[in-house]
């Protein structure tokens, strides 16, 4: 059994990082009514970030963090406040974001062209090291990003719960007008939450470059990755997320091992397919929560 | 501001952006595109020599300049989406092509011009464009795009107006029924079979093959094609050749494009701890594997991948090493003994590094879009004229020279000529031809063995 | 039949007719048989935006589901025409019951349920699409990942050559798609549609028939976008799930009918013209020359980036869609239309037509844009305080009304 203790452990591994790279979307759309494809952007150019700093200047690709988050958090925050001086309405964001996707990754090939850009083993030694336990492996930068969103997601329930920020946000959330009316500065919260939500998705961009390839068209391809994670665990929420992408994970994992991999986006989909029919809120939502 | 002026400032920009946009709708005119330079292009290749289109090698008088009105040469690539990584490779080559075809002499004495569409990796587009570039443009010759499904969209086009499609990636050969296509990919008519055997015949050349072997299979139609043999036919592919050869096959596996946790994979291959895994793989899916496999601190003994992108196998750490795959040509001898194409392939790899691809080398895919583009010109020249008919009877009933040598086309094969391709494998952090032997380097072989 | 309807009828039937004709016309009028692709393409988009709005825009039910419908016509095709050797004619409706059994079906489960409205409803249909794409890849009798080559379908040759047929199929379906949307607006399912969109529990209290009205235009929706679906598989004629059933359908379909005008059936066919003839013309690698080639801009990377400005600039400045503006102030926009193709004229003599037209759209474009509302959005932007949300016209997801 320690196939399918592997696998699982895999799938749960990657479903951390499914949950860091759907953070953006869900809380944008759930709280915030934008639908912000944006962020698919932000992980892909992270990412490219990261590749440039490990390939041609020799830091450790954890270290990139450090660059890129703060860039990425700053333009994230940028566009929140460019939707908030203009009104975005949602069908709106989602156009006006796969412009802005369309533009970066128009972008990203100019600079780095349309060919597949990985960080060299020399100059990232994660991709292939692990953590052993037992019969068990941990891979690193999996390993990494599954903790990582651990803490995002124990951090955003800290937030959420026992700040007034948080208790401004799910107020946000449930009834935008009525929040207002009670004093929550929309605007200040609404960039707030996205400098965090595209912080997370700089940092799943960090960790895509050190397991991945990166190519301008991936950031498209993430759209089946992000979107059933933000169906599972509800618009809006953090830990939920973190559930949905390690149900995905796992389902996938599994999947895989008993029935062949080719299988493996079928089971994320009958998943699917049951939570919308019987809990179509999410999976791990309570009715009314972020 | 007052209202109304806010107003005029605001229309004012927009009226300036827009007329840029109208100019750049007037740009789309096609009879005002320039030479097809790449932007931020390549120093010319510093040997005069150079043939570009070998068929009658005997260009004993200077280039002259080629005058007239150019001869325009139309296509589709996958500029965007997913097939763009690979197709960047065919856009440098094809323009390495038309910059040395126009600096010795041009085509029957006229200056060329490439005019290439973006069809963004989907055959409806390819489809689209190509009607375009024949019934709306009006170009003298076409080629082919890049990409199995957006070929053959294209050729339909192409057969349906007459058009020689010359396509240098399709991999469903057994689809290419058009008497006027003509491949460049030199894998010959069933890769579901030689395939296979050349890579057996390799492994078999050591002394010490495997005795068990996991096939692990992209879904993609071509390494689907190759494991399988056809669909709905019962020709086999590489999975029954390995048992009709003796081999134990322990595991046998598909798994989807878009696979993004390679961990159950993984598992899966060591847990059947096979001798050597034939992976079905194209892009990057040597490298995750690879890594997802080191991770669980398991290697196996050794691999072959169907249609890697060559460079990231090569920063894919040590367990990468002794890797094998396909080719059909690599820049090393011998190869690279004739000085023509030593120089051609220095000249790309310039070209390539000058438009920012991170890998450069003159090798598979660049080699077949050259042999593609030396076959289009020679129907022209051969023909002498830009007849699509003419040219096409001149490609079926001549042998054309090219990267890979002479080829015949044999019209009962769908216009394949036999397999031409190598096995070429990772010796010493590099790509090197291994077998068969006549395109191995001095003192190279193949290198493997079950023990690791 | 009343009587408007007897007029649209008779309108429509009249135009598609005179546009039957078109093909026959190619060689007299001389234009580039790419023009009957072109516009084959053209009325593909025309079909699949209008099946989308008449239930989207219409009910403001925000569906992202078309390539789901559109999905399951092109393998219909695939599967019937290909591997089973149908003719395509016989195919086509086949597809465009399919879809609409699909489509009822979701409604079936999903308008049942108050809680799936809003941002709910639109995640529904797009896991429906992941769901049906997953289907047909692993089953080996619709795709098994090795895709279908439709070169061996049979055609209606009846209807010509194939840039003719193409266009004809294409015409017949896109006509009877606008003209079930324009009937559905002006009819009391219309009505009860809209008034869905403005508040459905206000809706039912008036006794309309929510569910109903909703799941037949879902159902319709789903048919049309599957019989568009089935044609434009031979377009494609090499069908793989990873294009198939890709956000690129579901989205630019959403931009057009945006773009125009949701609340009303012309809105997305103005939308699907701007942008279709907008991205062809704009889809090219090599240099572009201005002022007669004195000045020589590298494009190569410029077009997505103009592209991505475009929408974004469009989407910003449109509130309720260009319809309504040009309705309001059609004389203005026929005139500047025109200056635009004769400035293009002017300055790029040897322009296609398509893209003359281009040029003339781009003109109306630039003149209906700037407009009050985008006079507000402007001292919004530069106002420090916000001030209060303007509520939106548009059909919102559970935006705040």
């Amino acid at each position: 059994m320690t196939l399918y203790g592997q696998a699982i452990i895999s799938g749960v591994l990657a479903g951390g990082l499914y949950a860091m790279m759907s953070l953006g979307v869900s809380l944008s759309w759930g709280v915030l009514k934008i639908i912000n494809l944006a962020y698919f952007s932000f992980i892909l150019l992270a990412g490219y970030g990261s590749y440039e700093l490990a390939t041609s200047h020799g830091w450790d690709p954890f270290v990139t963090v450090l660059a890129v988050v703060p860039v990425v958090v700053i333009v994230g925050a940028l566009l929140q406040l460019f939707f908030e001086k203009v009104k975005i309405g949602e069908f709106e964001s989602l156009l006006v974001t796969f412009g802005l996707l369309i533009m970066l990754e128009s972008v990203a090939r100019s600079i780095w062209s349309a060919d597949f850009r990985r960080i060299p083993s020399t100059a990232n030694p994660y991709a292939s090291s692990s953590l052993k336990i037992g019969d068990f492996a941990f891979p690193t930068p999996q390993l990494s990003a599954f903790l990582t969103a651990i803490v995002i997601g124990l951090l955003m329930k800290y937030l959420l719960d026992r700040t007034y920020f948080g208790k401004a946000v799910r107020a946000l959330a449930q009834d935008r007008d009525m929040a207002r009316a009670f004093g929550v500065d929309h605007r200040r919260v609404a960039v707030i939450l996205s400098g965090l939500a595209a912080a997370t998705a700089a940092i799943a961009g960090v960790f895509i470059a050190m397991s991945q390839a990166l190519f301008p068209g991936l950031a498209v391809e993430w759209f089946g990755i992000v979107f059933p994670v933000v169906i599972l665990g509800g618009l809006g929420s953090t830990l939920g997320a973190l559930g949905a992408g390690v149900v995905i994970g796992v389902a996938a994992a599994i999947a895989s091992v008993a029935w062949g991999p080719s299988y493996a986006p079928l089971a994320t989909f009958v998943i699917l397919i049951a939570t919308l029919l019987f809990r179509p809120e999410g999976l791990f939502t309570r009715k009314a929560s972020v | 501001m007052t209202r109304s002026s806010q107003s005029q400032f605001l229309r004012g920009i927009i009226l300036l952006v827009v007329l840029a946009m109208i100019a750049a709708a007037c740009g789309s005119s096609t009879s005002d595109t320039t030479a097809a330079a790449s932007p931020g292009t390549t120093t010319a290749p510093n040997t005069p020599d150079t043939t570009a289109a070998p068929s009658t090698p005997d260009t004993t008088a200077a280039p002259s300049t080629p005058s007239g009105d150019p001869i325009i040469i139309g296509s589709t690539l996958a500029l965007t989406g997913f097939l763009a990584p690979t197709a960047a490779i065919h856009k440098v080559a094809g323009d390495l092509f038309v910059e040395q075809l126009n600096a010795n002499g041009g085509l029957l004495g006229r200056p060329v011009e490439w005019v290439v569409l973006d069809d963004e990796s989907v055959p409806d587009q390819a489809a689209a464009l190509y009607e375009r570039l024949i019934t709306e443009d009006g170009v003298d010759a076409i080629m082919g795009p890049y990409g199995t499904g957006t070929i053959t969209a294209a050729m339909q086009v192409a057969e349906r107006y007459g058009y020689v499609m010359p396509q240098h990636t399709g991999s469903l050969t057994y689809t290419y029924g058009y008497d006027c296509q003509f491949p460049a990919w030199p894998a010959g008519r069933n890769p579901n079979i030689t395939n296979s055997n050349l890579v057996f015949d390799a492994l078999e050349s050591t002394g010490t093959p495997p005795a068990t072997i996991a096939f692990v299979i992209n879904q993609f139609p071509g390494t689907m094609y190759v494991a399988y043999g056809q669909p709905d036919t019962d020709e086999g592919g590489a999975v029954s050749i390995a048992k009709d050869r003796g081999y134990d096959v322990v595991l046998d596996i598909q798994y989807p494009s878009t696979t993004s946790d390679w961990g159950p994979i993984a598992a899966q291959v060591r847990d059947a701890n096979p001798d050597f895994l034939f992976l079905g793989a194209l892009g990057v899916d040597g490298p995750n594997l690879i890594a997802a496999m080191d991770a669980l601190d398991y290697q196996v003994p050794g691999m072959f991948l169907q249609w890697p992108a060559p460079g990231p196998m090569l920063g894919a750490g040590p367990s990468a090493d002794g890797a094998m795959s396909v080719t059909a040509f690599e820049p090393h001898p011998p190869f690279t003994d004739d000085p023509a194409y030593a120089a051609i392939a220095q000249a790309f790899t310039d070209a390539a590094a000058a438009a920012g691809l991170p890998y450069t080398a003159f090798e598979t895919q660049a080699s077949a879009s050259w042999a593609a583009w030396q076959i289009l010109i020679a129907g022209i020249e051969g023909a002498g004229s830009l007849d699509q008919a003419a040219d096409c009877d001149y490609l079926l009933n001549n042998t054309i020279d090219t990267v890979f040598g002479p080829i015949d086309f044999d019209p009962d094969q769908n216009n394949y000529y036999g397999d031409l391709s190598y096995v070429k494998q990772i010796q010493n952090g590099d790509w090197v031809v291994v077998w068969p032997a006549n395109g191995a380097p001095d003192g190279v072989s193949v290198q493997y063995s079950p023990g690791g | 039949m009343n009587r408007p309807t007897v007029v649209r009828l008779t309108g429509f039937s009249v135009l598609a007719l005179a546009l039957w004709f078109l093909p026959a016309l190619q060689g007299p009028l001389g234009f580039p048989i790419f023009y009957l692709l072109f516009g084959y393409s053209l009325l593909f988009w025309f079909a699949q935006a209008s099946s989308w709005n008449m239930f989207t825009g219409f009910s403001g039910y925000f569906s992202f589901g078309q390539g789901a419908f559109y999905g399951v016509g092109v393998y219909t095709t695939g599967v019937l025409a290909s591997k089973q050797g149908w003719p395509l004619i016989a195919a086509i409706p086949v597809a465009g019951v399919l879809a609409a059994v699909l489509g009822l079906s979701l409604g079936f489960v999903v308008f049942r349920l108050r809680r799936l409205q809003g941002e709910i409803f639109a995640l529904v249909t797009l896991a429906v699409a992941f769901v049906v794409a997953a289907i047909a890849r692993v089953s080996s009798t619709i795709d098994g990942g090795s895709g279908i080559a439709l070169n061996n379908v049979q055609l209606p040759e009846f209807l010509g050559a194939y840039p003719s047929m193409m266009f004809r199929l294409g015409l017949i379906i896109a006509t009877v798609t606008i003209f079930a949307a324009a009937t559905i607006q002006h009819s009391r399912l219309g009505w009860g549609l809209f008034s869905i969109n403005d508040d459905e529990a206000v809706a039912e209290s008036l006794g309309v028939p929510t569910f109903r009205h909703k799941m037949m235009a879902f159902g319709l929706s789903a048919f049309f976008a599957g019989l568009s679906g089935a044609v434009h598989a031979i377009q494609i004629s090499y069908i793989t799930i990873e294009d198939v059933f890709s956000i690129r359908i579901p989205l630019f379909v959403i931009v057009m009918s945006v773009l125009g005008g949701m609340r009303h059936w012309m809105g997305p066919i103005v939308g699907a013209t701007i942008i279709h003839t907008l991205t062809d013309r704009l889809n090219r690698a090599s240099d572009l020359e201005l002022f007669g080639g004195n000045v020589t801009v590298s494009l190569d990377h410029l077009n997505d980036i103009i592209i991505g400005l475009l929408l974004i600039l469009m989407v910003l400045a449109v509130k309720d869609g260009l319809w309504p503006r040009l309705v309001r102030r059609k004389w203005v926009g026929a005139g500047a239309f025109i200056v635009g193709i004769l400035v293009a004229r002017l300055w790029a003599p040897e322009m296609s037509l398509i893209g003359q037209f281009v040029a003339g759209e781009l003109g109306a474009v630039v003149i209906l844009l700037p407009s009050s509302e985008v006079i507000d959005r402007w001292r919004n932007w530069r106002s420090t305080t916000g001030s209060p949300d303007a509520p939106s016209d548009r059909p919102g997801v559970g935006a705040s009304r």
